[in-house]
């Protein structure tokens, strides 16, 4: 083949440019340190990197809606922790004057023990996680229990999240279900808890009314099944919180495994590269060196 | 035979090589000319005459042309390869302009926004009635509003682009077309007074190559020397002889983009082509094909999340127990889609399925649960529906990508064919020169010689 002078310039200026692009691609990979840069570097790859990373976005969404379950049922559980707590302190109350007192001093302290212990547990039935009630159903403008009246003034709406796809966690626990011993789907019991607390009040009497022994009693037992409601209802919010305790290490194991398999794919072997990045340099260099030697033979230097 | 006639011969001699000199200067000088072919002098003997004494004697040298080194077949590959290159190039080019609206990979754009919006709604399950919640579905409906509408914008920009630089691209083949068919009628004269034109004839020939990588062409080399082109994708005569056809812009009525039109050489009547090869080939096929029908799946995908999160919206009922309005207005295109005007207040935003329990969250997660509806974009989710339009993007631009490589290479090897042949060498060149220069040299001691051999003549009679 006969090669004329420009033949070795255009095979030069193709080759250092085809040089020039390796060495480029090979930089952008050290520096950026992603395989994958735009969708054109490699399609069906980018495909399963943006599926993964909407898989990852909704992974961390639901982890997100299982911190705020959390937070919410933790409330819930110290509250449901206080009205066990009065309850057990009325009953014990109850206990020590179960066939009825006939000093009216103990009547009266007795009754306004009492007393106190409604508007105790009235307020732990108030209680709020942010601005939410979190007895009051979905209606969360007004409390849900009052003082003055027995009524529960919340809905029985009960709010869910999605803690996995297509998985929905039942967050809240309605006054109705928990003090009035209304509502199905869960019930905990049937027992009008703040009725009782109420009948206990007038059985106890104060120092003028003396005690009605039978209605402490049966008082007393119907406070033994509001207490085993209450009971109920804390076993229904740890067996949630299990759940989404369970779901979030589960979130977690999915995040890692997806995770994995992004960096395999966008992670950049930098030792690999490191060598082609140095080899590649070392060839371009040849080239370089090359194209100057033989650019400047001519026979003009010889005539 | 007389000493005269020898010096004919040393003439003879000198003017050969003057030329032989002159066409190596042409070669030197246009080393680096594109589209050049090396030029030889062929030399021959001058017709011989009989002396008086029976004995052949010869007449010295003539030069009786000059040859371009010049390969039909090659130049015919080459304009295949421009062609398929002009195509190949221009349409890369573009697509990798448009790429970066769709690179999900490194930033964030429409996919993320999507995932953020149906993502808003979730947050807004935990806590229903929070302004806070409220605010940020509000924000990321904006925010999936604006990245439609910049993507949007960046399409139809490109069309916009493409479409007006039809009107630089077809001047600039309509000068080709005419410089080609000028030269011929140049190339035809010479050649009728007997002329070789090598210069016209390589011009010419780099016209040609000029417009095959804008469109795609068939050529014939006729006997007097001139070039008929033909448009390969339709067949119409560019150039007859000395006669150019040309291209011209209409606008259509109904899309708002120029019609290409051909006029045939030699003819008068304008009749609308659909270009299909070439750099006009890949700038139409971008303006009518490729592009819009990115721009209709980014259509279909914003009018099917406004028209479903609009149907859940007013199935619900927001903060004041009122029955919810659309949030996307109006839910036709990409470009056009924003948050509706008429929602003013974070209140607005329908997150209850009941008139009177405003703390409901429950229409909020059916919102957010749309996200994860397979069967919303024909057998895909929004998401991944968007993932296979930048996947498609993808693989287009890399497919081009790739045809640009391989063009290059098969562009570069006919090249290199073509200097084999008909490139300058400049060390054959400076040897030429030298064995001229020489042969030069020694027809003027034969001058010199004859012309002291007459002095010897003239001192004998003297």
């Amino acid at each position: 083949m006969r090669i004329s002078s420009n033949t070795a310039a255009l095979n030069a200026i193709y080759n250092l440019q085809k040089g020039q692009t390796t060495l480029n691609r090979l930089t952008e990979l050290t520096t950026s340190d992603q395989n994958i840069n735009r969708p054109s570097d490699d399609p069906t790859a980018t495909s399963t990197l943006l599926n993964i990373s909407d898989a990852l976005n909704a992974i961390n969404q639901y982890s997100t809606n299982i911190t705020k379950a959390t937070t919410s049922l933790d409330a819930t559980n110290n509250a449901l922790t206080g009205i066990s707590d009065t309850i057990t302190q009325a009953k014990s109350l109850v206990d020590s004057i179960s066939n009825g007192s006939d000093s009216a001093s103990d009547r009266q302290s007795a009754h306004d023990q009492l007393v106190s212990l409604k508007q105790q547990l009235i307020d732990y039935a108030n209680t709020q996680s942010g601005d939410t009630y979190v007895f009051g159903g979905t209606s969360s403008a007004t409390a849900p229990f009052s003082s003055t009246s027995n009524s529960y003034s919340g809905d029985s709406n009960q709010s869910k999240v999605e803690i996995a796809e297509n998985s929905y966690q039942t967050v809240n626990i309605t006054g109705d279900r928990l003090l009035k011993g209304s509502g199905s789907n869960p019930s905990y019991g049937s027992t009008d808890i703040l009725k009782t607390l109420d009948n206990l009040i007038s059985a106890v009497g104060d120092s003028t009314t003396t005690s009605d022994a039978t209605a402490l009693q049966q008082g007393a037992k119907d406070l033994e099944a509001g207490a085993t409601q209450i009971n109920n209802a804390q076993i229904d919010v740890a067996a949630r919180m299990k759940r989404l305790d369970t779901m979030s290490t589960m979130n977690t194991n999915n995040k890692t495994t997806l995770e994995n398999v992004v960096s395999d794919i966008q992670n950049v072997d930098l030792t690999m590269v490191g060598v082609e990045l140095s080899q590649q340099q070392t060839a371009y260099e040849a080239a370089l060196a090359a194209t100057a030697k033989i650019s400047s033979l001519s026979l003009l230097d010889y005539l | 035979m007389s000493l005269n006639s020898v010096l004919q011969i040393g003439a003879s001699g000198l003017s050969a090589y003057q030329t032989a000199i002159s066409v190596t200067g042409e070669n030197i000088s246009n080393v680096n000319t594109t589209g050049y072919s090396r030029q030889t002098a062929v030399l021959e003997t001058a017709p011989q005459s009989t002396s008086s004494g029976g004995l052949s004697l010869g007449n010295g040298v003539s030069v009786v042309s000059v040859q371009r080194s010049y390969d039909a077949v090659l130049q015919k590959e080459l304009a295949n390869a421009q062609t398929g290159q002009g195509y190949d190039t221009t349409k890369s080019t573009v697509l990798q302009e448009i790429e970066p609206s769709f690179n999900e990979v490194s930033t964030d754009g429409l996919g993320t926004a999507i995932s953020d919006f149906f993502n808003s709604w979730q947050d807004l399950t935990s806590n229903p009635a929070g302004t806070a919640e409220r605010q940020a579905v509000l924000t990321a409906a904006q925010n999936l509003a604006d990245n439609f509408n910049s993507v949007s914008t960046t399409l139809s920009n490109a069309v916009t682009s493409q479409n007006s630089s039809l009107v630089t691209l077809t001047d600039s083949i309509n000068q080709n077309l005419t410089s080609i068919a000028q030269l011929n009628s140049q190339i035809k004269v010479i050649g009728q007074s007997g002329g070789d034109a090598n210069e016209l004839k390589d011009q010419r020939d780099q016209k040609i190559q000029d417009l095959a990588q804008q469109i795609g062409i068939t050529y014939t080399e006729n006997s007097d020397g001139t070039t008929d082109v033909q448009y390969a994708d339709s067949g119409a005569a560019l150039v007859t002889g000395s006669q150019a056809g040309s291209f011209s812009l209409t606008t259509n009525a109904t899309t708002g983009l120029y019609d290409v039109n051909l006029t045939a050489a030699g003819g008068t009547a304008a009749t609308t082509v659909t270009p299909t090869s070439g750099t006009l080939g890949a700038t139409v096929e971008l303006r009518d094909t490729i592009i819009p029908g990115y721009q209709s799946q980014l259509d279909t995908l914003a009018t099917t999340i406004a028209t479903k999160v609009n149907a859940q919206q007013q199935a619900g009922y927001d903060l004041t127990g009122t029955a919810g309005i659309a949030l996307f207005s109006p839910a036709t295109n990409a470009a056009t889609i924003a948050v509706n005007s008429a929602i003013t207040g974070t209140s607005q935003i329908a997150a209850s399925s009941s008139a009177s329990s405003t703390g409901d969250g429950s229409n909020a997660l059916t919102i957010a649960d749309l996200a994860n509806d397979t069967t919303a974009m024909s057998g895909s989710t929004f998401s991944g529906y968007y993932t296979s339009l930048v996947t498609q993007v993808g693989q287009d631009g890399q497919t081009s990508k790739n045809n640009v490589t391989q063009d290059e290479a098969y562009s570069n090897q006919l090249s290199t064919l073509r200097e084999s042949n008909s490139g300058v060498s400049l060390d054959e060149e400076l040897v030429n020169l030298t064995k001229y220069q020489q042969s030069y040299q020694a027809s003027a001691k034969l001058i010199t010689t004859v012309t002291d051999m007459m002095d010897t003549v003239l001192g004998l009679i003297s």
